[in-house]
């Protein structure tokens, strides 16, 4: 009848226009999970759900940046700006270890959330999900390492900053192409055998395709634990001197200092060779964790590690344009030297 | 020696079981100790024993109160044959009797020669010595009463006693543990019994002490208390007498 | 004496000298028997070996103590789960009962969390175990029972759970990234990392613990009785479970500390050595302790030898023991009632 199929129409327009988020739309966005994001209007608070996350928007935009998902430490603020680094802590939404309440993410108003990651249909529901229960868009973005370029053209859409994203996606295209063309011709003998260390005793490392190896194996060397694919493992000490690595990456600073005088260690080719090296981590790690846009000063450290011949530029002057342009701080000679030491 | 408990008030911390109990047990005399269920008879024996502490009162062994004396020497002077035994583990039966001599050593000592000795001995006084490697747990009920029976031997105490020894045995068995039990005081060690059942204490003991809701009904020697008036106050159930006219035996039925 | 022990002794010891054997054979790098033999002759007459100094250090280095802390772990859970098992009188019974490997991996979690050094984390999570049987034996105590065995386990199943809960926060809030994975691995047990250092800490209390339920397991047999029947028996029941609970915790502890919650030796092993030669524990303890060594040899060697990466130890037992132990069950049952 058509009074019932009136009422029901306009119940339905009701529930719909109640059930849709109270943001005025003007364009959207297809994040790389291929969902459409709203994108608001005008964007003044963003909450990051992870580290990835907050480290890009804080390149980008840092003063869009609510929280941190863990309050940084005092050694980390000094390389960020100071007010936008001391921001308060919010927890971490998504990720192994989910601390943040949905209520509080409510509490806070982010015009945006914003997760860079892993796109698989576990982030992909729950990015569903945080953004029907808040009706807050919920971007998800590419946080792999080879995606750097793409996800930040991504996020300059979302924030309304184009061209500072541009800026930003430029350079890291660059330094990927620097990489990629130098590293190119060099045959399979000149890729050096790494292995990558964690723990107090270097005996933690990274299997094939892990993020955590993830610029070791975009530089083209051989990563001695890559022939099994997964995550983190634990080996032994024979299996290392088995490996008879080149060169060991390290970003326990313990182990690095004790590698050198333990005897069982010392008969590996990277300890002889003096090829033992502690990954800077101020105010982000440069090469393991959080696996985001900070590792891309670690290309360059990388690089001139695994390849000193092809990569003579000077570290010192790029870790300083990269802090500056990234990270918003000039630093002076005495700080690079401490963050290139890769201690605390 | 004088196994006894005076002005004895036994019982568990929350539970008041019995009070005012004398008790006296001779070597070389057997006592039965009879009474209905739930009537204290347990708790006394494991007051005597000193595995129960008296609520009131002391008990003693040969004048030396049993508080003062160490669970070790107690275990030289008194031996427990429990009613059943839970066997966890299938220990040989030559094991089990071996635990007998726990109390002649320290707390580190090994058996001696001496000790398995005595335990062969004790197995071969009661007829089990062929079963001394079966596992405890697959020989039948009245073997292994009669295992327990050899530990408490091998023990080598002063008193012996048993908590309804001939409860879940065939009638055959019976006969022969109580014949056992006869000979223990034969050889001079005073022992306690528990029962069901007045015709045991009758052939079996010397004296009778009857236990009914924690108090003494009657005790003495057993013709002289173990009577159908004592009988029926005690279980408060009609007893019918039987007399054998060749031997004037009695023997007790329930009416 | 029923009959010999000694076929089933031999036995064990045959299983230990094969699980050294293996074990200082097998591994990820290359070594032949013949290397470790040319290497210990060297050491004993005083000239340098013929083999690299590779092979030489590999073999005192990383194999000589893993072998050695393989062996003494053994030993000591398979030692400690037979003494509980009688102390109380249940065949299903393992060394983790009264809380020990929970307290020790609340322990070792904490110290991972505070980034502690390697030993000060193996100091936290001894003491951690320590503490944790201490509390359950207070509790335990402080309530009256006819019962205290009974009690006793109840109250380490509740406690256990405490403690475990505990493990679960600190896991929750420790970083993702860094710690997380370190204390994941470490409750999964390992004997990975294991150097010359790591066995200083051990050997002292496994070696103390063992020797005291050693000398007293010619009273265990008795304690495995009732609590009446033993004390009818002459035994200070009291003291001598405080005793045997003390020396078993120390060694557990001890090992849990050293290479993390191996779980399935205590249990499985005890009812190994008793069908070797059978339930008296005078003779059982000592081969459940040689049999132990052999067997937690054998499978710490194949979590090295496996694949390239480290099998966590605590899975293998599991895997290993659990259908072993249902075989066991079916075919074994005589030598338990």
């Amino acid at each position: 009848m058509a009074t019932g199929l009136d009422r029901r129409a306009f119940a339905v327009g009701l529930a719909a226009s109640v059930a849709a988020p109270c943001v005025a739309r003007t364009a959207v966005l297809t994040d790389a999970a291929a969902r459409a994001v709203p994108i608001p209007d005008r964007v003044t608070r963003v909450f990051p759900s992870g580290p990835p996350a907050a480290i890009l928007l804080y390149t980008l935009a840092p003063e869009l940046l609510i929280g941190w998902p863990r309050a940084n430490r005092a050694e980390e603020r000094e390389f960020l700006l100071p007010d936008i680094g001391a921001r308060p802590e919010v927890g971490r939404l998504t990720g192994r270890g989910n601390t943040a309440n949905l209520e509080v993410v409510l509490a806070v108003k982010p015009d945006l959330i914003l997760d860079v990651g892993t796109v698989d249909a576990t982030y992909v529901s729950l990015a569903d999900r945080v953004q029907q229960q808040t009706g807050i868009p919920y971007a998800l973005l590419d946080g792999r390492f080879a995606s750097i370029v793409e996800t930040y053209r991504d996020l300059g859409l979302l924030v309304g900053r184009r061209d500072d994203a541009e800026k930003l996606a430029r350079y890291a295209q660059a330094t990927m192409d620097t990489m990629t063309q130098r590293v190119a011709g060099l045959p399979a003998a000149r890729r050096p055998r790494v292995y990558y260390a964690r723990g107090p005793r270097g005996l933690e490392t990274a299997l094939g395709g892990s993020i955590n190896v993830e610029t070791i194996d975009f530089l083209g060397a051989h990563n001695v634990a890559g022939d099994r694919r997964g995550g983190l493992s634990n080996v032994s000490i024979e299996q290392v001197l088995l490996w008879d690595p080149e060169v060991i990456v390290t970003i326990d600073r313990d182990f690095a200092a004790g590698v050198v005088r333990d005897p069982t260690w010392a008969a590996v080719a990277a300890v002889r060779a003096g090829r033992v090296h502690l990954s800077p981590k101020l105010p982000f790690g440069w090469v393991d964790f959080p696996p985001s846009v900070n590792r891309l000063i670690g290309l360059w450290w990388l690089a001139k590690i695994l390849y000193p011949d092809q990569f003579p530029e000077d570290l010192r002057a790029l870790t300083r344009d990269f802090y500056a342009m990234f990270y918003h701080v000039t630093l002076n000679d005495q700080q690079i030297e401490r963050v290139l030491a890769g201690r605390h | 020696m004088i196994l006894e408990g005076r002005a004895l008030s036994i019982g568990y911390r929350d539970r008041l079981v019995g009070r005012d109990l004398d008790v006296a047990l001779g070597e070389g005399e057997v006592l039965a100790l009879l009474g209905p269920n739930g009537g204290g008879k347990t708790t006394l024996l494991k007051t005597l024993l000193g595995l129960l502490p008296p609520r009131a009162g002391d008990v003693r062994c040969g004048e030396r109160p049993l508080a003062a004396i160490s669970i070790r020497e107690r275990a030289r002077l008194l031996a427990y044959v429990p009613q059943s035994h839970v066997a966890t583990f299938a220990f040989p039966a030559e094991t089990v009797v071996l635990m007998g001599r726990t109390a002649h050593g320290n707390l580190f000592s090994r058996p001696t020669a001496k000790d398995r000795s005595i335990a062969l001995a004790a197995m071969q006084q009661f007829g089990i010595s062929h079963l001394a490697e079966r596992p405890y747990t697959m020989i039948s009920g009245g073997e292994r009463q009669l295992v327990l029976l050899a530990r408490a031997l091998a023990q080598e105490p002063r008193f012996v006693v048993l908590d309804e020894p001939t409860a879940s045995l065939d009638f055959g068995n019976q006969g022969k543990v109580m014949r056992e039990i006869r000979s223990l005081a034969g050889a001079g060690h005073g022992v306690l019994f528990t029962t069901h059942d007045p015709n045991q204490a009758l052939r079996l003991a010397d004296r009778a002490y009857l236990l009914r809701d924690g108090a003494r009904v009657a005790e003495g020697k057993v013709d002289s208390v173990l009577t159908r008036d004592n009988l029926e106050a005690l279980y408060d159930a009609p007893i019918r007498t039987l007399t054998d006219r060749t031997t004037s035996e009695t023997a007790f039925l329930p009416a | 004496m029923s009959r010999s022990a000694l076929p089933g002794v031999a036995i064990a010891l045959l299983i230990l000298f094969a699980g050294v054997a293996f074990a200082f054979t097998l591994g990820r790098y290359p070594i032949g028997l013949g290397d470790v033999v040319d290497v210990l002759a060297a050491r004993l007459s005083g000239r340098p070996p013929t083999v690299p100094p590779t092979v030489e250090s590999v073999i005192w280095q990383v194999r000589g103590p893993r072998v050695v802390a393989a062996a003494l772990i053994g030993a000591a859970l398979a030692v400690a789960g037979t003494a509980f098992q009688g102390l109380f009188r249940n065949p299903l019974v393992s060394p983790d009962i009264l809380g020990a490997s929970s307290g020790a991996a609340l322990g070792a979690v904490v110290g991972i969390y505070f980034s502690l050094g390697v030993l000060a984390i193996q100091g936290v999570a001894f003491v951690g175990g320590l503490a944790a049987v201490a509390a359950v034996y207070l509790i335990g105590s402080a309530v009256p029972a006819r019962d205290p065995i009974l009690l006793l386990v109840l109250t380490g199943v509740v406690v256990g759970a405490l403690l475990g809960a505990g493990v679960g926060l600190v896991k929750y809030l420790a970083d993702p990234y860094n710690q997380l994975p370190a204390m994941t691995f470490w409750l999964l047990g390992s004997l990975a990392a294991t150097g010359v250092s790591d066995l200083v800490p051990l050997f002292g209390p496994v070696a103390l613990g063992t020797l005291v339920l050693v000398a007293l397991r010619w009273r265990m047999n008795v304690m495995s009785l009732t609590e009446e029947e033993a004390r009818a028996l002459g035994v200070p029941t009291g003291p001598l479970r405080v005793a045997i609970v003390a020396a078993a915790t120390l060694v557990t502890s001890a090992s849990v500390a050293t290479a993390g919650i191996i779980g399935w030796v205590g249990l499985i092993v005890p009812h190994l050595a008793r069908s070797l030669v059978g339930p008296d524990f005078a003779r059982l303890l000592p081969t459940a302790a040689i049999l132990g060594g052999g067997y937690l040899l054998f499978i710490d060697t194949i979590a090295r030898t496996a694949s390239s990466v480290e099998i966590p130890l605590g899975i293998l037992t599991a895997v290993i023991g659990t259908p072993f132990f249902i075989w066991l069950l079916a075919s074994v049952q005589r030598t338990w009632s």
